[in-house]
């Protein structure tokens, strides 16, 4: 056993414990003793997936090829649940001592609360994105990585990408030096944020819930609806209760790169100005544009396309070296690369923290809930980014941290 | 001069309609909605009532009467939550406040309650507890009074006593969410429950209001449980002796 408490079979007790040495080379196929492009006992990890819908195949293949499904568990697997390797409920999927790999595909407002169980239970975590639902969900993520010394990913992979480009390394760099005390950088998402696609339906009446589905498991810790197909199968990214329509389907993919370019994975925007109708209370709809600026004066705004006037209060605007003196010039270049960020695969393997770990994945998230919350209530909001709280407005600090239905909660 | 029901049959009639799919995302005039909201918001208590008068739940037949009077009433708490004085927002909140517990259907009362999370304060708190006793209305009342905070645990901690079932278990959970120390002696006994999703609820509430007290009771319990609930017993160790970290409690955090 390793020496983090891992269940992991060691290749010198693999061997041992099958029958002898001498006759495991005989009978062990090639790919179990290893070699190139095979993968050894020692590196192989039991799987389980959670959430088998729309994205469940792809961010199992997340976990990489070491990885050995398992167990399957989905809501909607009533009546074929063997409780062996098909589950409707997560936690009998967590109980089991042979998984050491989580992936979930449930909606979002599943994803912290099953990653936080998971890793209680001593598992690593792969969790499509978006992170959370509400803010405080995000920083109980951090913490429970922290508490069980865990490896955690967000699904999403945009990042890994920009830390290999030239121009967004200068900038990470010239912002992680700290140099740059009034930033001008202005970054603007224009469109592809499927606002329109993942809305709700605000005229949806109950219908009886399928008997393969488990609808109060489904609703879990928001609140028990009547049941529509519509608030599941992808749909449910339409509705406050499971997600945040499609500013926070596309918004993390988006914005979790920007955000490490821009060297904000431990901090958030402290001013936040949305553009929209007055919201609905259950359904998400149309907005305009979000304007969120950080306290160093970097603004990034989302502008949907989809609905009201353009945003014309500043024009993008990227950031140089021109922007600071020679001699802070000088320091930047000076500058080693950062590290390469670890893929999952690598990190359950090698126990090193992830590119896109808790944190970094819980505040990328919240650039979303933020303007989520700025659209909702229709106002300009302060946030103060280290006790993550809105600032002196007591009705928008409900939605950072929203109750939950009896028996879940963070 | 317009009688108040037609005037806000008109006024809800600005609310956009849902589009072919059902949703609010063709022809949205946001400028429109917030006129009409202003309209009806002059008119106060009785246009209030009025709107409520509309709801019906769950939805029936092709009416959208319903649905655009729910969604008005939603503009006027967004919108009272908008405005500096406060005095608005107190009287919206014990408008709606004085529409519970009667005879309206229990969906449209859960819709208020709903409400009353976004744009309720203190002085709902009495109401919102009285309905914990409801086994519709408490899961939705005990929601909204954790959101609001001030007065809640005082509304939860009465309730504790005579509340059973799933209303039970709400209401310990959400003593646990407002750490309220009074409530310790019946969470520590709730440990003991023959229902397991209580004994978590109150394992979790005293490790997280930081019951030294709890300590022993904490540790057997994570002994003895099996799977899911020793997961979530030993959580709960850890968290109650981060809990006790403070200087005063640091001789128990040793023992756990």
């Amino acid at each position: 056993m390793s020496n983090d408490g891992r269940r992991k079979v060691s290749r010198r007790r693999f061997l041992t414990e099958t029958a002898g040495a001498a006759a495991a080379l005989a009978i062990v196929p090639r790919s179990v003793l290893g070699g190139e492009g095979h993968v050894s006992p020692s590196e192989t990890f039991g799987g389980a997936l959670i959430g088998c819908g729309g994205r469940g195949g792809g961010t199992f293949g997340g976990l990489g090829p070491n990885v050995r499904r398992l167990a399957s568990c989905d809501v909607k697997f009533l009546g074929r649940v063997d409780n062996k390797e098909t589950y409707s409920d997560f936690r009998r999927v967590l109980e089991r001592k042979d998984i050491d790999v989580v992936a979930i595909a449930t909606p979002p407002h599943w994803h912290p609360l099953i990653t936080i169980a998971a890793m209680e239970a001593g598992k690593d975590v792969l969790c499509e994105k978006p992170l959370t639902r509400f803010i405080a969900e995000g920083r109980a993520v951090v913490e429970a990585e922290r508490r069980y010394n865990r490896i955690f990913q967000v699904g999403t992979y945009g990042r890994f990408r920009d830390s290999h480009n030239p121009a967004k390394v200068l900038t990470h760099k010239i912002m992680a030096s700290g140099l740059l005390k009034k930033c001008q950088g202005v970054h603007i998402k224009k469109g592809g944020l499927k606002v329109r696609q993942w809305s709700g339906i605000v005229n949806a009446k109950p219908q009886p819930v399928p008997k393969n589905l488990d609808w109060d498991m489904y609703c879990g810790p928001s609140p028990l609806r009547p049941y529509h197909p519509h608030r599941t199968g992808g749909t449910h990214r339409g509705y406050w209760d499971y997600e945040g329509g499609g500013m926070a389907d596309m918004g993390q993919h988006h914005f979790d790169p920007v955000q490490w370019t821009w060297a904000k994975d431990d901090t958030s925007a402290v001013e936040i100005e949305a553009h929209a109708p007055p919201a609905h209370p259950e359904c998400c709809a149309m907005w305009g544009w979000v304007e969120l600026k950080y306290a160093d004066g970097l603004t990034f705004v989302m502008e949907s396309t989809e609905w009201g006037k353009p945003y014309d209060r500043k024009q993008p605007r990227e950031i140089s070296l021109n922007d600071l003196s020679e001699e802070d010039q000088k320091k930047v270049l000076a500058m080693p690369d950062p590290e390469p960020l670890v893929d999952f695969p690598t990190a359950i393997r090698t126990r090193q923290r992830p590119g896109g770990h808790a944190e970094a994945a819980h505040r990328s998230a919240a650039i979303l809930h933020l303007a989520n919350i700025a659209i909702r209530v229709g106002r300009k909001i302060r946030y103060d980014p280290v006790k993550e709280q809105i600032i002196g407005d007591d009705e928008a600090n409900r939605l950072v941290n929203q109750p939950m239905r009896a028996p879940w909660h963070l | 001069m317009e009688p108040l029901e037609e005037l806000l049959k008109r006024l809800v009639a600005e609310m956009p309609d849902p589009d072919k799919r059902g949703m609010y995302c063709t022809d949205i005039d946001a400028a429109k909605i917030e006129k009409a909201v202003a309209e009806m918001h002059k008119h106060g208590r009785a246009a209030i009532v009025g709107l409520i008068d509309m709801l019906v739940e769950p939805l029936q037949g092709d009416d959208v009467r319903p649905v655009k009077a729910k969604y008005a009433l939603h503009c006027l708490a967004l919108a009272v939550c908008n405005l500096a004085d406060d005095k608005p927002r107190h009287e919206f909140s014990l408008t709606l406040a004085s529409q519970l517990g009667g005879n309206r259907p229990k969906a449209v009362q859960a819709y208020l309650i709903q409400e009353l999370q976004t744009a309720g304060g203190k002085e709902v708190a009495e109401t919102l507890g009285t309905l914990l006793a409801d086994d519709v209305l408490c899961e939705p009342a005990a929601r909204a009074l954790v959101a609001i905070g001030d007065g809640a645990v005082q509304q939860l901690h009465r309730a504790l006593g005579k509340a059973a079932g799933k209303r039970r278990l709400t209401i310990i959970q959400n003593l646990g969410v407002l750490r309220d120390a009074t409530s310790v002696a019946a969470l520590r006994e709730a440990v003991g429950d023959p229902d397991a999703d209580i004994r978590l609820a109150a394992g979790w509430a005293l490790a997280n209001i930081g019951d030294q007290g709890a300590v022993d009771l904490l540790l057997r319990a994570a002994k003895t449980a099996k799977g899911w609930e020793r997961i979530q017993m030993t959580k709960a160790c850890l968290l109650l002796a981060e809990k006790l970290q403070a200087p005063a409690k640091q001789s128990a955090t040793a023992r756990v």
